[in-house]
């Protein structure tokens, strides 16, 4: 993490100061830490260094969260930079408000080759109808580690009644079978898999019905049996306490996302093994991770240079060397090819599980109010359901309810 | 007499006064207005009445974040206090070790929020933390400092009065040292012991210090963010969402200027309430 914090300087990609005399100079708000966060800023310099028109300033803006609420302020300030990136549930608000720069004219924006689960078309239903405003770069599907160690020779769990019966295989005193954050993103996954939409295809928001109940159930049968470990703090913080948790063996099998296959890889000293999720009624997974956008309320001239950089990051040579040392998908069919040309994937199997379940990705709906749906109504309603073991029936009837409210 | 120079206050006090208008008065007068609005800071503002105030009443997040800031608040005084008073009995005396464990003790009060934070996240780690290891350690079971409902606040009240009680001990000390020692004497000549001494002579002379000890660990426990911001973000189950962190969610989480701006407006009106109550209670202490 510190050196990922000294890098910038070191690489020199990220200073203002640092820009050679003549370049339009480009910020770039990103919000990847640790490992990944030092990927995309060897991305960057490699860019910087390449060409001699624009400089890319990239500037670290803490998690995905955090970054929004800082672009958002940006935005009301007048101060938003030119290029940043944004979760795939806020892209139809942003959109709708008005803030993303319509990129269907810019050049060769239809040619780049995007993988059609990743694009804006596969990424949302409706997404193909509107205006292209957002393009993947960091995407990901959440998938299962397990502690091969532990998990030994044992058939990867291809049902949920298989995930708890490995979970309780996996548990002992001071150690937990599963663990998974209590989160909206996981949720998803589950209510896809036991045969539900969280909005459905009309619009209405359902969050599942009985498959949202089926999933809460799930979980609150395995933390009352005390096989799954449910992670204390909320968003990444959660995640990042698992991911702590597994490493330290305190957690067999954990879910998380594909983004971090190559972290806990390298950071676990036992040997990491990625398994696709189970299936329900049906196999399901949300897609998750970021969309780049331009913004709108930049420059042209700072428009067209940032355009100039995502061209850079989407091609083959750079979208696969950001799957390759992160986990993340690779986002162009050139990418994918690349690596498994190269026998990348026959040498890094964990790195083809999110890939191969791409199969069963599950589109989020084009709605302004899915963000506020996630980050308001469901995600604070999962916690109590989970930790209180309430009624998840009557929670999710209270969630639609909220869902339902309009704003004054 | 009449001033030679009348408007020469005035001028003293400008580059305070315009600081205060420029980052105090503007802000709240902002916030005052922006809370009859739905902003979202993207999209046009509509006015909406008192609809926000009405939203955070009958969603219960005022009420929710108020009690909860209130409990944490109630136990930070209380802990504050006794504890305060306590060290700052042991520790009013000359000496090396009395200095050092001055020191010590205050030194907490130093360090920053955000340290803190992560020092406590450590310690209260529900597997690999030194509480919980420390309880191991001695045969007791462990507990869910930070994943239960009724304990992640009792936690966080504990970790603030740690980082405040060094504060409140200072200031004891300070009152303590501002005693007339002929009284203590005096007291003892009419066969005083050193409990009854504390009891009917110091601690009656230390309620202007414990009044104000008292009023601003409120106020500062009310103004609470940081640790949970790092140790619970507000939760388990919102059992931790103090007042600031309600803001705080609604404004960037919820992006709700206007629900946000009306969580401010009745802080404001909390905390005015309380610097009042504050100000009564020392003009009753001073009033003959």
């Amino acid at each position: 993490m510190l050196a990922a914090a000294t890098l910038p300087s070191v690489a020199g990609g990220c200073d203002r100061d640092d820009a050679p005399a003549g370049r339009v100079v480009i910020p770039f708000w990103f919000t990847y830490g640790g490992r990944n966060r030092a990927t995309l800023e060897k991305l960057v310099t490699r860019f910087n260094l390449g060409q001699h028109d624009v400089w890319v300033r990239a500037v670290f803006q803490g998690d995905y969260f955090e970054g929004l609420a800082k672009l958002r302020t940006a935005l009301a300030a007048g101060a938003a930079p030119p290029l940043s990136h944004v979760v795939g549930e806020v892209v139809p608000y942003l959109a709708e408000a008005g803030v993303l720069e319509p990129l269907d004219a810019y050049p060769e924006a239809h040619q780049l080759g995007l993988l059609p689960s990743l694009d804006q078309s596969g990424s949302f239903r409706g997404g193909a109808e509107r205006p292209l405003v957002a393009l993947p770069f960091n995407r990901s599907t959440p998938i299962a580690y397990v502690n091969a160690a532990l998990f030994g020779d044992r058939e990867p769990p291809r049902s949920w009644e298989a995930l708890g019966d490995v979970a309780r295989e996996l548990t002992v005193t001071g150690r937990f079978g599963f663990g998974c954050p209590i989160d909206w993103w996981y949720w998803a996954a589950l209510v896809g898999q036991a045969g539900g939409q969280v909005v459905e295809q009309d619009g209405r928001v359902s969050l599942g019905g009985n498959a949202g109940v089926a999933a809460i159930a799930f979980w609150q049968s395995l933390v009352r049996s005390g096989v799954m470990k449910r992670p204390p703090g909320r968003d990444y913080n959660a995640w990042e306490q698992l991911s702590q948790d597994f490493l330290a063996a305190r957690v067999a099998m954990i879910w998380s996302s594909t983004a971090f296959v190559r972290y806990l890889e390298e950071t676990a000293d036992f040997p990491v093994r990625a398994l696709p999720l189970p299936h329900g009624v049906r196999g399901s997974v949300p897609t998750g991770g970021t969309h780049f956008v331009l913004l709108k309320s930049a420059p042209r001239e700072l428009k067209l240079a940032a355009w100039r950089f995502v061209r850079f990051l989407l091609e083959a040579e750079s979208a696969a060397f950001w799957s390759r040392e992160t986990g993340y998908l690779p986002v162009t069919s050139a990418a994918a090819e690349r690596l498994a040309s190269s026998g990348f994937y026959a040498s890094h199997p964990n790195h083809r599980v999110a890939l191969d379940q791409l199969s069963v990705a599950e589109p989020w709906p084009w709605s302004t109010r899915l963000f506020r749906i996630q980050r308001e109504v469901v995600q604070p309603r999962l916690e109590a359901a989970v930790l209180e073991n309430r009624n998840p029936a009557e929670v999710l009837a209270e969630a639609r309810a909220a869902a339902e409210e309009r704003d004054p | 007499m009449k001033p030679s120079r009348p408007a020469e206050p005035f001028w003293l006090l400008l580059p305070m006064l315009t600081s205060l208008g420029l980052f105090f008065l503007y802000p709240l007068v902002s916030a005052f207005k922006t809370s009859f609005y739905d902003w979202d800071l993207l999209t046009a503002p509509r006015f909406v009445g008192w609809a926000n105030y009405r939203a955070i009443f009958a969603s219960g997040e005022l009420l929710g974040s108020l009690g909860t800031t209130l409990a944490i608040s109630s136990l930070v005084v209380v802990g504050s206090l006794v504890l305060g008073l306590a060290l700052a009995l042991a520790v009013h005396r000359p000496g090396r070790l009395a200095a050092f464990a001055r020191s010590a003790v205050f030194s907490a009060y130093v360090v920053s929020w955000v340290a803190v934070g992560l020092l406590f996240l450590w310690i209260f780690d529900a597997d690999a933390g030194v509480a919980n290891r420390a309880l191991a350690g001695l045969g007791l079971p462990s507990l869910p400092w930070l994943t239960s409902t009724r304990l992640a606040p009792v936690t966080v009240a504990l970790i603030v009065i740690w980082k405040v009680t060094g504060y409140a001990m200072v200031v004891f000390l300070s009152g303590l040292s501002a005693l007339p020692p002929e009284i203590a004497e005096a007291a003892a000549l009419d066969g005083a012991g050193p409990w009854a001494r504390l009891r009917h002579v110091t601690l009656p002379l230390l309620r202007p210090t414990a009044a104000f000890i008292a009023t601003t660990s409120l106020i500062a426990s009310f103004q609470l963010f940081d640790v949970v911001r790092l140790l619970t973000q507000g939760g388990p189950v919102r059992s931790t969402t103090v007042l600031v962190y309600a803001i705080y969610e609604q404004l960037f989480r919820d992006l709700r200027v206007g629900r946000a701006s009306a969580l401010v407006v009745v802080f404001f009106v909390v905390l005015s309430s309380l610097s009042w109550l504050k100000l009564r209670a020392f003009r009753a202490e001073e009033a003959p």
